[in-house]
């Protein structure tokens, strides 16, 4: 066990290097010169140009300031934004937003989705069932930015019953609408996932012979139903927490959130290769990290697998 | 067993880790309160250090005009009126100007403002070494090109600024410019503290300014407050208690914040391309859309082939000029959220006419333009396709491809559009001069008047690189009219002679105006008072109140 989690981590460290290397060299392959633009249709004065240039080591070719940029980010200095601010600050003001919002969204798809999906697996057929499969159909379809409008609009305009926007230092209310569009289309993916697992499951051989001898219901379901067929759930669910601490572009576009989503897609449009790598970097870890959680909980659910 | 308590354990370690990393943004709240007569308006994150020479963006644009008083203040219509100068006297030829200051002006950590707060903050500006964005404004003054070397140590002063006593100083500059009086008045001309060079970058995160607010606080990505301040006595009458500038990652959501009026958003200065048709007619906010300032042109290069500055491409351009039909434009695709154009500058800008000789080839008369284009093709015959430019990430799109279609159907031409996908590159290709075509350009003006419209875009001193002439456009009859109205004595003759100097630009097209964009913008119901926009297109901020 202990071996077979050092080996994880260590394998980290040349995935690490091959991403930094990749997004670096796509942010620099980039159409477009980031310093020119800061002077949008103004003259460009070239002697200001040159210095700006050479802050950022602009001036160099791609290998150096690559190895400039690895070099510093070993000391934990990730260089500083073209206005001036340390990428960390950048980071760690628009990431505990991200995290907030992500695990909102993450508990709300868990619990309906789960729950949902197994009222939906039991009875099937019954009327429930049919309205839950058509509303997690239309969620599917529908895509998050119509979602999010319509509700914005009906929720906090019409209705004024939750906040229209979140703005800087969101509270948990402030989060709820967005949260909530954000893990929709991932709670209506994991409503029918869990349906189709546990109806499979239930007419499986082992719970039958589990019924014959003897087991009350309850236990049945727990212990041999439900652990089983949360297998891929899990998988789902663990790609699933990466992908929202990736920050949502389009949920925090609409709701006015200051996230990682925002901070990514500005920092592309502007070329600033140092925050861009420094994040994507970050979310990298995570997604591996909550890979190898993932890995983990297999074992816990299925005695089967064990790691040496 | 013990599998299962390990892998339980890991994940409530992450949950927990996570958990603990969400803590540090609940302490401090944002919310408005009830009392006290704040404006919150709509922003984007500053991109540059708030110091008025390194600003060329709006995001810190408009909290530096708040923060700032200038030499020259603008009224709403971009009128000039002194504010911390006492005069600004030129010598015979508008080469030299002698600048005195009126007594009492303090910044707001107390000490004066001098003639010494504005002849070194603009070297420091001009001084390559400082890299301050804004440092071509100070090139028409004498020893700026002293300051472009390379081994400077960005303390050097321009040779051209001389202090006679503590409230009197002389500028000289390298030619005529009657319109200097004017450009002090832009943002970088501002005065700065003596703190400021201490420690620039500090000065940059919390600036100490002599204008109508006070810098209270910056919250990066999040909002930049000020708040009025109580000691100052120039030209603008401040109506409410302060201005909070919120960061904001979209329009739309801006605009439902101040739909909903909930105290988050009071004014924002643009109107979501999906709100434009409705907005002037929405219950829930006060809409606003008048004239405004940014013309919006494209430029034909004067070295494309068919479109040089002789007679077939003058027929060309006017042909092209005339076979588009503006009014339609702005009806079907900017919901009336514009004005036709009829000169080379804005309806704001003092000196302004609507009926300059040649203004009628900005007429749509499609026969005419058919025959004009005959007559060229007799001179020499055009095949080929004209393209037009434009930025994709700007809302360009729906513009150009009514251009493209009414050149199709009204001049019978093969015209196609060449969307670029972001500014960035489009920006690129125009300085590069990769344009094999025509190409979007517009203008927003720095200072109030037409030497900023004209002379900036269309002089042969701005061509090749060294200005904003994008097209290098050349034509000395021009250059002569607007260095003569350089060197006119009053604000009048020198606007006379930019009417004459405009109406060769009507005749050789170097750029085809369509239409001046409306200052057009909301504000919520809890605005009571002085809302409207100015000649920047931007919120009379000073004047809103919510009393």
């Amino acid at each position: 066990m202990g071996k077979y989690l050092l080996r994880r981590i260590l394998q980290m460290i040349p995935v690490v290097l091959g991403t930094t290397l990749l997004v670096y060299a796509l942010v620099f392959l980039l159409p477009g010169d980031p310093v020119k633009a800061m002077f949008g249709d103004k003259p460009i004065n070239e002697a200001v140009a040159a210095q700006i240039r050479a802050e950022y080591h602009l001036d160099q070719p791609f290998i150096v300031q690559y190895f400039i940029y690895l070099k510093n980010a070993l000391t934990l200095d990730f260089g500083n934004t073209f206005a001036g601010q340390p990428v960390l600050d950048e980071i760690t003001r628009a990431f505990p937003v991200t995290i907030k919002l992500g695990l909102m969204a993450f508990v709300f798809e868990a619990i309906f989705g789960v729950t949902f999906g197994i009222i939906s697996g039991l009875k099937k057929g019954k009327w429930y069932d049919t309205v839950i499969l058509i509303v997690s159909l239309l969620l599917i379809s529908v895509p998050t930015f119509v979602t999010g409008f319509v509700l914005q609009y009906l929720l906090g305009i019409q209705w004024s019953i939750l906040p229209v926007t979140a703005g800087a230092d969101p509270t948990f209310l402030d989060l709820l609408m967005p949260a909530m569009v954000l893990g929709s289309v991932s709670m209506a993916y994991i409503i029918r996932l869990t349906r189709a697992e546990i109806s499979s499951n239930i007419a499986e051989d082992y719970v039958r012979t589990a019924r014959a001898k003897g087991m009350s219901n309850g236990q049945v379901m727990l212990r041999h139903v439900l652990r089983n067929s949360l297998i891929p759930v899990v998988t789902y669910l663990g790609q699933d927490i990466g992908a929202l601490m990736g920050g949502a572009m389009i949920t925090e576009q609409i709701f006015n959130i200051h996230g990682i989503g925002f901070l990514t897609y500005q920092s592309i449009l502007k070329g600033e290769a140092n925050l861009v790598v420094s994040i994507v970097t970050l979310l990298m870890l995570i997604f591996v990290v909550c890979n190898l959680v993932v890995d983990l909980l297999y074992a816990a659910l299925d005695p089967r697998i064990r790691y040496a | 067993m013990k599998k299962k308590a390990l892998a339980f354990a890991a994940m409530a370690c992450s949950v927990a880790m996570l958990l603990s990393a969400c803590g540090g943004s609940n302490n401090a709240s944002t919310t408005a309160d009830g009392g006290a007569n704040i404006i919150y308006a709509y922003n984007s994150e500053p991109q540059n250090p708030l110091i008025p020479s390194n600003t060329n963006e709006t995001g810190g644009g408009k909290p530096g005009d708040l923060l700032f008083s200038r030499l020259v203040s603008f009224d709403k219509d971009g009128n000039a009126s002194n504010e911390v100068a006492e005069s600004i006297t030129p010598n015979d030829d508008a080469t030299q100007y002698t600048i005195k200051l009126k007594s009492g002006w303090k910044f707001t950590d107390g000490t004066p403002v001098t003639a010494e707060s504005f002849t070194k903050a603009w070297s420091y500006a001009a001084n390559a070494k400082n890299a301050q964005k804004a440092s071509s404004f100070f090139s028409t003054i004498k020893g700026y090109d002293e300051l472009q070397s390379d081994n400077l140590k960005g303390t050097e002063q321009l040779s051209g600024l001389k202090v006679v006593d503590d409230s009197t100083f002389t500028v000289d500059l390298n030619q005529s410019d009657s319109a200097f009086p004017i450009k002090v008045g832009y943002l970088a001309f501002a005065p700065l503290p003596e703190s400021f060079y201490k420690d620039p970058k500090a000065f940059g995160e919390a600036p100490v300014g002599n204008g109508p607010y006070k810098f209270k606080s910056w919250d990066h990505n999040k909002q930049i407050e000020l708040v009025k301040n109580t000691d100052y006595k120039g030209n603008e009458d401040v109506k409410n208690d302060g201005v909070t500038f919120k960061v904001y990652t979209d329009d739309t959501a801006a605009y439902r914040d101040i739909q909903s009026n909930n105290g988050a958003l009071d004014v924002m200065e643009s109107v979501p391309a999906s709100f434009t048709k409705t907005f002037k007619s929405d219950k829930k906010v006060q809409p606003y859309s008048e004239a405004g300032s940014v013309i919006q042109t494209f430029t034909i290069p004067s070295t494309l082939e068919h479109f040089k500055n002789d007679e077939e491409g003058q027929l060309r351009r006017e042909a092209i000029s005339m076979a588009i039909d503006r009014d339609q434009i702005i009806d079907k695709v900017l919901n009336g959220n514009a004005i036709a154009a009829t000169d080379f500058t804005s309806p704001k800008t003092p000196g302004y006419s609507d009926s300059l000789t040649g203004s009628d080839n900005l007429k749509f008369n499609a026969s005419k333009a058919k025959e004009l284009w005959a007559k060229a093709d007799a001179i020499s015959k055009y095949t080929g396709t004209l393209t037009f430019s434009y930025n994709a990430d700007g809302g360009a799109k729906p513009i150009y491809d009514a251009v493209v279609n009414q050149l199709k159907k009204n001049l019978g031409i093969d015209a196609a559009t060449n969307p670029i996908p972001t500014f960035q590159e489009f920006r690129d290709a125009v300085t590069n001069r990769q344009m094999t075509g025509a190409f979007r350009t517009g203008w927003q003006p720095d200072y109030p008047s037409a030497e900023n419209y004209l002379w900036q875009l269309y002089s042969t001193a701005a061509a090749d690189g060294k200005g904003s002439n994008d097209g290098d456009y050349k034509n000395s009859a021009f250059d002569v009219l607007c260095l003569q109205a350089a060197a006119a004595k009053d604000t009048d003759s020198a606007n006379k002679l930019y009417q004459q100097a405009q109406e060769i630009l009507l005749k050789d097209l170097p750029a085809i105006p369509l239409y001046y964009s409306n200052a057009s913008g909301v504000a919520s119901l809890s605005v009571k008072s002085g809302f409207g926009m100015d000649w920047q297109n931007l919120p009379t901020y000073t004047e809103m109140s919510k009393k």
